[in-house]
Parts: structure tokens; sequence; C-alpha cells
């Protein structure tokens, strides 16, 4: 979906409006996302675009609520991320979003079965019917024959798609990730960005890719250019 | 030099500024090893102030005397002093006499009496009196002219408010007699003995104060300059016709060497214990040396594969432990300055009740006692550092790519530290059997160690197990937070797990010293209501403080025998006595009235059997610590020169007691009055023949009555006064240990606290990971709550188990080597029931700085991390 298309009020996902983020760095101020506009509807594949500093991570952190905006609105899937409290935002993390990181962060005394089923626990799902579906999520990730094995015995690839199951466990709407073929070789990057453009397109997930590189722009619905924190191109 | 100028400047750049750069880690195990430094110095350093002073006080009292005369459990017949002094050998020779005596009042404190005479004593020993508008050089000359008049140290004037012509009263066995104060001695020479707690009298006063005429307490011999290279034993040829019987040529030190050999024993004993602490504190220095080479890891690469050899690695991260040690005893210096001053209290009041008197009012800061803290204190955190710096020095260029192999080595480190630990915790049962050194138990303290050393090493495999066998039951217990601590706890691998033994040595040196301090009291406390039975004990004024030395005057004594009170009397007479190198006690007393209201707790032999042989005064009976110090047993002679007698006697059996580090041999009263001489007695107990109603009624009915046929020449203790006094005496003893072992767990905490801090902010990325998976910021602290009480019951248990094996140690190898006695082996589970939770609560509440710094970092710092 573009930005030309028309954005009904069911179908917007997220809204930032007048966006702001800034970091106090002693006495100087350093801007992290400038008076920042942006509505995403359900469905679409994003990809942020921009060099290093640009506001690329900001602007995910923002949206996985792990920051908090300085300044404007941001409201995600009917969530006030600027005025939400710890709690709501834990249950926002747990229900809307899904993280994928550039280093995978899986927790390395956690198999990748136990690491794909965490945030089910966490939200509370009973540990039987977790694994029932860690169990999909890693036979459609290729993964069901290395469920026992600690991320230590991972390839790279391996390690992102277990991350990717995990984003996956608590069935969110919106999956946010963080250059998630900057570790890889190309051959696995390739593969991880195939799986998002499959979950966006087949599972009907908003994806939203910050990065650097041009391997996921053929699938994205939507590119985002930054720079200074700011949007200075779309296509 | 330019190698070094280069070390020391690498470890600027290095170490030092990493140190900086999180100054609180380091402060923290700083302040572990300060703790452990200054107790260890401040125990040190005490001890060694009792010593000075017992030598300084012997070694004046001494003087300059080549050999002494003396008659074991008697006294020396005055007039063989002329024959004496006739004998070419002798160019001069002085009878001394001591006794402890105090002033009227009950508050007041004994000091120590001498009786010489001042002419033949000016060879052997120093002193001189302070003139004054009062006293002139030569008032001391006054001593021999005007009868009962005394001589004052400065520090005893000082303390009583004393003047020159004050009269003072003085309490002895046999009279309360006035005496004036002739002069003030100078602060010098005898004037110093007994920390200056002393007053000088003639010969012939005391004799008549002490009612003791023509004896005296032994004969202080200086030989001309051929003689005193002859040996003690051709002297005793040459003067074994002038001597009367029993009466022994002694060095002048003997006393000195026993006295400190049983100090030393003591300062032995107590400086493993302050070791402890020191121990305690390596642990600390191992979590922050290895938290250093494992976190820097990828700079040690760097540095590899810039040119710095691995040796430059090791020897910087050796520097490292250094440093902090060094660190730690330099703040130890203002913290000992505070804990010595309790220090020297506690333990000179333990030497005093335990050993010999003392009297310590300074501190001697000798150099070889700091500069031994500081190797001791430089070397344990060496040796801390020894391990993480060997793993760092094998860092190579590159390998923070890899962490597969990090992993392997983790697991084969695991295994192979589990077959050491158990090594050492086996080899601790061969070591425990080796014979202790000169009252010194070596191997036991070594079987300590590695003891210690075993359990700490095993705790990463114990780890293992722990986290493995408890994560599933905790998933279903306690949810996902205590499942992902286990599982952490599962993988801690070698370094958190190794930290985690700071807590199992100050667990288990807790478990067996309230095992072994409970055993004992318990022990103790059986032995003072069977052995030290009783109603009501009567013995001479001043007579326990001077070891029960004298009898009871005659007159005392018929108004005793004409009691009509219907009380059982059972009379005793001690003698101190001498077997080798070691002062015992000889107690004779009435066995067939001892023994129909009280007992003994039997070690060897069969009670049936032996206590009518006993009463028959067939043979004697030993105590433990008498048996172990001597060799003998059941069976066995017992052989010694009492006054005039060589007594010559079977061992019948071994029984506890606990009154001297000597031991005592006890041997019925009526039989050596028979066979040997009448000992007299120094001691009656009062037994009621039958229960009365009201005890204290009847006590006191009978104090009148003692009182009123023997006036108050006697010291009069309830039974059961005594037995708590006693109870009490054991409580203050062991009063020191608590401190020591209360600092030991103080610095287990600060190991704690290093410990979780330093988990928690290796994996501040995991627990952001946690918080972007959806984990609720209460989740979290609940997880790291959940690994600290995880580590810390794992740490209780092994410990708890360890405790045991060590109380076992102290009680039967450490005890017997170092003190000769054992106790009954009992558990007070009551105690530890009670405080291990408590340790469980204080070891959690020194998790909590660890459970604040999660949220140390945004959890954005996820996405900035690159």
């Amino acid at each position: 979906m573009s930005m030309n298309s028309p954005v009904t009020e069911q179908s917007l996902l997220i809204f930032a409006h007048q966006l702001t983020r800034i970091y106090p760095m002693g006495r100087t101020d350093v801007i992290g996302i400038n008076r920042l506009d942006l509505q995403i509807t359900t469905g679409e594949m994003v990809v942020l675009k921009g060099d290093s500093g640009s506001g690329k991570s900001t602007l995910l952190s923002l949206l996985a609520g792990l920051d908090r905006p300085t300044g404007g609105q941001l409201t995600v899937a009917g969530v006030d991320l600027a005025a939400a409290t710890e709690s709501v935002l834990t249950r926002y993390r747990r229900s809307v979003i899904g993280m994928v990181f550039q280093n995978f962060n899986l927790l390395p005394t956690l198999s990748v079965m136990e690491n794909a089923c965490l945030p089910a626990l966490l939200a509370g799902l009973a540990h039987h019917q977790a694994m029932v579906r860690a169990e999909d999520l890693l036979r459609w990730l290729g993964l069901d024959h290395r469920k026992d094995h600690l991320p230590a015995q991972l390839s790279g690839g391996e390690m992102q798609r277990t991350a990717i199951a995990r984003a996956l466990i608590n069935e969110p709407q919106i999956i946010l990730a963080d250059e998630p073929t900057g570790n890889l070789d190309s051959r696995s990057g390739e593969t991880v960005i195939e799986l998002l453009a499959e979950l966006n397109r087949s599972r009907q997930r908003t994806v939203i890719i910050a990065t650097h590189s041009n391997l996921a722009d053929a699938t994205a619905t939507r590119l985002i250019r930054l720079k200074d924190g700011e949007i200075t191109g779309l296509a | 030099m330019k190698p070094i100028v280069l070390f020391f400047r690498l470890f600027v750049w290095f170490s030092w500024r990493y140190f900086m750069k999180h100054r609180v880690r380091a402060l923290i195990v700083i302040a572990g090893i300060a703790l452990g430094a200054s107790v260890f110095t401040s125990v040190r350093l005490s001890i060694h102030a009792s010593l000075e002073s017992f030598s300084r006080s012997i070694d004046l009292i001494t003087g300059r005397s080549d050999a002494v005369l003396s008659l074991p459990g008697g006294r020396v017949p005055e007039d063989i002093l002329p024959a004496i002094l006739r004998q070419p050998q002798v160019r001069h020779a002085s009878a001394l006499m001591t006794t402890y005596v105090k002033t009227t009042g009950d508050d007041a404190d004994s000091f120590l009496l001498i009786g010489f005479d001042p002419f033949s004593d000016r060879p052997f020993r120093r002193w001189q009196v302070q003139p004054t508008d009062l006293a002139q050089d030569s008032s001391w000359l006054g001593l021999i002219t005007d009868p009962f008049t005394l001589l004052l140290s400065e520090a005893l004037a000082r303390r009583n408010g004393w003047q020159v012509g004050d009269k003072v009263t003085l309490v002895h066995d046999r009279e309360n007699t006035v005496f004036r104060v002739l002069g003030v001695l100078k602060p010098e020479g005898l004037g110093l003995a007994e920390g200056g707690q002393v007053a000088l009298t003639d010969m012939a006063t005391f004799q008549e104060f002490s009612g003791l005429p023509g004896v005296v307490d032994r004969i202080d011999l200086m030989l001309t300059r051929a003689a005193s290279d002859i040996d003690l034993e051709a002297l005793r040829r040459q003067f074994a016709d002038l001597l009367p019987p029993g009466v022994q040529i002694t060095s002048p030190s003997g006393a000195k060497e026993s006295g400190r050999t049983m100090i030393r024993a003591y300062q032995l004993n107590l400086s493993v214990l302050s070791f402890a602490s020191l121990f305690v504190g390596m642990f600390l220095v191992y979590s922050l040396v290895a938290l250093n080479a494992a976190s820097r890891r990828h700079e040690l690469a760097v540095m590899r594969a810039t040119g710095a050899s691995g040796n430059l690695i090791f020897v910087l991260f050796l520097a490292e432990g250094a440093l902090l040690g060094a660190g730690g005893w330099l703040a130890a210096i203002p913290l000992s300055a505070l804990v010595v001053k309790y220090m020297l209290h506690g333990v000179s009041q333990t030497i005093s009740t335990l050993f010999v008197r003392v009297h310590v009012d300074t501190i001697i800061l000798e150099p070889w006692e700091l500069l031994l803290s500081f190797a001791v204190t430089v070397l344990i955190s060496l040796l801390a550092a020894l391990q993480p710096a060997r793993e760092a020095m094998l860092v190579e260029a590159g390998e923070a790519l890899t962490t597969s192999r990090l992993q392997r080595s983790r697991k084969d480190t695991i295994g192979k530290l589990a077959v050491v630990s158990l090594l050492l915790i086996a080899v601790a049962v061969p070591l425990s059997r080796l014979p202790g050194y000169a009252g010194i138990p070596l191997a036991g303290y070594v079987a300590i160690l590695s003891l210690f050393a075993g359990f700490a090493l095993l705790a990463p495999w114990s780890l293992q197990r722990f986290g493995a066998a408890l994560s599933p039951k905790l998933h279903r217990l306690a949810g996902v937070p205590a499942y992902l601590a286990g599982r952490y706890v599962r993988d801690s691998g070698t370094r958190t797990a190794i930290s985690v033994g700071a807590l199992i040595t100050a667990v288990s040196l807790f478990t067996a010293l309230v095992i072994m301090i409970h055993s004992f009291r318990e022990t103790v406390q059986l032995w003072v209501y069977q052995t030290v039975s009783g109603d009501l004990f009567a013995t001479g004024k001043m007579s326990a403080v001077n070891q029960f030395r004298d009898s009871i005057p005659d007159r005392v004594r018929e108004g005793l025998q004409q009691l009509t009170a219907p009380v059982e009397p059972v009379h005793s007479r001690r003698f101190v006595l001498k077997s080798g190198d070691f002062s015992y006690e000889l107690d004779l007393l009435d066995l067939e009235a001892f023994l129909r209201y009280g007992q003994f707790i039997w070690v060897a032999g069969e009670p049936a059997t032996v206590q009518p042989r006993l009463i028959d005064g067939e043979g004697v009976l030993i105590s433990e610590v008498f048996a172990n110090r001597t060799g003998l047993a059941v069976g066995d002679r017992y052989l010694a020169q009492v006054q005039q007698s060589v007594v010559d006697l079977p061992v019948l059996g071994i029984v506890r007691d606990y009154r001297t580090k000597g031991g005592v041999v006890f041997y019925d009263r009526s039989a050596f009055t028979r066979s040997y001489v009448d000992p007299s007695w120094s001691t009656v107990r009062l037994f009621f023949r039958e229960r009365p109603e009201n005890l204290e009624t009847a006590l006191a009915a009978l104090r009148r009555e003692i009182i009123d046929r023997c006036g108050s020449h006697l010291d009069l203790i309830a039974g059961e006064e005594l037995r708590g006094a006693i109870l009490r005496v054991f409580d203050e003893t062991f009063a020191v240990t608590f401190v020591l072992l209360l600092i030991a767990l103080s610095i287990a905490a600060l190991g704690i606290t290093t410990t979780l801090a330093v988990q928690v902010l290796e994996r501040l990325t995991q627990f952001n990971t946690l918080v972007a998976v959806g984990a609720a910021v209460r989740q979290i602290r609940a997880t790291v709550f959940w690994e600290a009480l995880l580590l810390i019951v794992a740490g209780e248990i092994a410990g708890l188990l360890c405790g045991f094996m060590l109380s076992y140690l102290l009680i039967f190898v450490v005890n017997v080597q170092s003190f000769g006695w054992t106790f009954i082996y009992s558990v007070n589970w009551k105690a530890l029931a009670a405080s291990l939770p408590l340790i469980v609560g204080t070891a959690l509440l020194a998790a909590l700085p660890a459970i604040r710094l999660i949220f140390k970092q945004p959890p954005a710092m996820l996405l900035r991390d690159r």
C-alpha cells in the first residue's frame, strides 16, 4: 500500500504526528527523530533506509515501545505510546510487536525451542500451548531438526530464523526488524528477507525493516528514506 | 629497566584506567580484602602484644637468674640459703615469694605482691624508688626496718589513687593486713612487671602476712661465669647432697617457654580462623579479575594482535590481583586501628582465662607482623588472580569472533574442576589423620584448607546439576522467571560458580563453628553439672587466683568441721605440677563422698569396676587432656614428684575435664594421706544430704553458719553461681570467634553483591531483549531474584555439607592436637535452622544492589548497540 492509497480508520495501524525524540547529551541535545509525520496501514511492508545516525533505529525503538517520544504523537494499534504506562507498554510489546535484531539477541542458555517459546510463556500462555505454536513456527522456518540446540551451535542464518520464530510466537500485528541481514552472509540474508516478505504476504503481518542493504527493496510496499531524523524520501 | 617501564605504562593504560572506570566494583572488593586483612592483622597484633607482655613480665620477675630452686607442689625451706651461697658455683642467691592480693571491696582488681630481700635481690632485678617530698632514693631501706610497708608500681598507685604514706588493707587467705605505702617505683624494671600491677615488700613481712614462715616459693641463683656454662643436669648432681628431698633445679626460662608455647598455639588457632576472612576475600579478587578477563576478551585479542605476549597479559592480570591485595591491605590499616581495640581486650582476657595471666594495655607495632599481613594479603590476592590470568593469556587474536570454542572449553574446565575438587575433598581425610607437630595441628589445617578449596571448586559442577534438576520444577512452581533463573544457574560457568565459593566457605565456617561451640558447650555443661557438682564451694581468700596453692588455715578448717547444717563435705587439695614443659593439676579429693553426689564423664575405663578401685586409692584417673599431652593410657603408670614424695600409680581411667590446658590427675585424698603425706585441703564443696525445699534459704543459712564459725576468711560461692560463672567465661572466650565469623560472613555478603552485580552488568543486553520480547519489569527483577536465591541456596547447601565435615575436623583433629580435648558431638539444629534462613535473607539483601542495576541502560540500547 502506498502513501497515495486512501487510509481508512480501521486499516491505520501506525500514526505518528510531529514525532520527536531528543537525547540530551551533556549540555547539547542530539536529535534522534525530528517532527516526523508517518502513517502505516495494516499489511504494509515498509523498508526504512538511511545512513548511520539517520534515525532508523530510534524510530524502531519508539515503535517497539522500548523508548518514549520527547514530543509529538505516536499511536500504534490504538495504543498511545507517548502516554502509555509501563504495564501497558509491556502488554503492547507482548501482543502487538515482534522484534528481530541484527545481533539476534538469543538467550545463550536457552535452546532454539525455548528461545522461541519464551515470549509466549512471558505472556502467560501454557507451556504445552507455547510448544505447539513454536513447533509449527520452527517447522515452517526449517528449524525443527535444530530445536534442541543452543544458539552457539547454530549458523547465523539459523539464529536469525530462530529470532523470527520468537518474534512470531505471540502472533503480533507488527514485525520490527533492525538490520536483520547485517550479520548474515548474502544467501542467508536473502532467505531471511524472503521469510519476512512471506510473513507479510501470506500471514498479513505488517513488517517494518530498518536496513542499509538493498536486499529488501524489491519486496517492500514502501521505502522510507531518513536523514537527520526526518523523512527525506518515499518510494 | 625499559621492560619494567613498559610494563607499568601498559598497566596504567590497560588495568588502572579500567579499575578507575569501574571503581565501585574495585572498591567493594578492596573493602572485602580490607576487612579480612584488618581482622588478620588485629588478631596477630593483639596476641603478639599479649605474648610480649607475658614474656616481658616473666623476664622482669626472673631478672638475671641462671637457675631456680623450687619444690613441685610445695615451697623451699629458707634455711638452705646460706649453704647455697657458700657453693663456689653460686655468685648470688635471692629468695622470692609471690602471691596475688587485692584490697578490700568486691570490685577491687588483684595485683601481684612480691616478697624479697631488697639487699640480696639487687644483682637480680632492676627497680628504683621515685624521689618525692616524702620519699628518697633510699626509702626502700624502710621495707626492712618497718614491717608491713610496700613499694608500689606507678601504674598501681595511679589506678588506686594511692600516695606515699597512705594505709592500704590487703586481703589474703589468713588475715586482712594493713600496709603503709613507703614509696612509688619508677616505671622501669620490676615496676613494669604484670603490666605495672605490682607491689614489693620485704620477705619477712610477706611470710608473716601469708602465714608461711621459714619457706619461700623459690630461690634464684646467679652462677659464676664458669658455672653458668655447666648444664643444669651437672648442677643438679653437684647440689644433690645439699638440697632437701624434692627440691629441683630448673631453668628460669622454663615457665616463660611453657607460657609462650601455649599462647603461640592459641595465636596459630586464631590466626587460622582470622585467615578464613582473608580466604573468603580471595573469592572477591577472583571474581573481579575473572570478570575483567572475561569482559575484555576483545581488548585482549587486540593486544595480542598488536604484539603483546601471553606472558605479558598473564603478568598484567596478576598485577591487577596484587593491586587489589595491596589496596585492601592499605585500607586495612585504619580499619585495624578500630578492630584491634576490641580484639586486644577479648584476646588478652581469653589468654588470661585459658593459659596465663596477662596485662596488656598497649599494642606494639611490630614491623614483622605488618610485613607478614602485607605478604599474606598480597599473596592470597595473587593466588586468586592466577587462574583468570592464565585464561587471559590464552586468548588469541581474533578469538572474540568464535563463541563455540569458549563454550566447549568452559565445559571441559567444569569437568576438570570437579575431578580436582573431589580429590581435594578426599585428601582431607588422610591429612586429618596425620599427627600434629609441637601441639600445632598443621596437617589438620591443611585438611581444612583442602576441604574449603574442594567445595569451592566443586561449585560449578554442582550448580550445573542443581540448575538442570530444578529449572523444570521451578517452571511449574514459580513460572518463567524462576525457570530462566534455573537455566542461568545451570549454565553460569566457572567464574560465577567459584564466586559462590565465598559463600560456601563462610557458611561452612559458620556451620562448623556453631556445631563445635555447641558440642563444646553442651559437653562443658554436662561436665560442670556432673563433675563441678556441689551446693556450696568454700575456698581461701584469693585462693583461686593463686591456683589453690595454699591449704585453708587450721582455725578456719576446724570451724568448717564443726558445721551443724545437714551437709556432706568433699575436701580437695590441688597441686600445680609440671610434666615436661607444661603444667597440670593434681586434684586430691574425697572420692567416695564425691562419687555419691557427682560423677565424671568417662572417656576410657569402666566406671562400675574402676570407681571402687579409685576410692581404695589403687590408681589415678587422668583427664583426656593430660592423656593426650603425655600419651598415657589406661594401664600405664603415672609418675610425679609431689613435695618430698614420688607418686607412682597406675592409670585406671580417662575422663573429660576442661579446667586447664595442661589437664588434671585425680586421686583419692585419704589414700594420698596414707601413702605419702597429709596434703590438708584448700577447697571444700558441701552437698546437702537431702535436697532442701528452698535451696536459697538453706544456702543463706549455711553461709551464715560458716561465717559465724570461720569469720570472713573464705570465699563462698554457691554451686549454681560457680557453674554459671564457668559457662559465662566459656561464652566470653568464644566472643572473639563469633566476631571473626561475622566478619567472614560480611565479606561473603560483599561477594554476593559483587558477583550478582557483575552478572547483571554482563547481561544487560539479555535483560533488554527480554523486555523487547514482552517481559515485564517485575518478571525480569524476579528472574534476577530467583538467580540470587538459587545461587545462595546452592551455596548454603554446599556450605552446610562442608561445614559438617569441617566440624568433625575441628572437634576430633584440631581441638585434640591443639588443646588435647574432644567433645561429645552434638548439632544445634535449632540455631542452624534459625540462622541459615537469616544468612539467606542477608545474602538476598546483598543482592538488592544488583537487582537495581538491571535497568541501568534503557532497552532501546539494543538497537543502538551496533
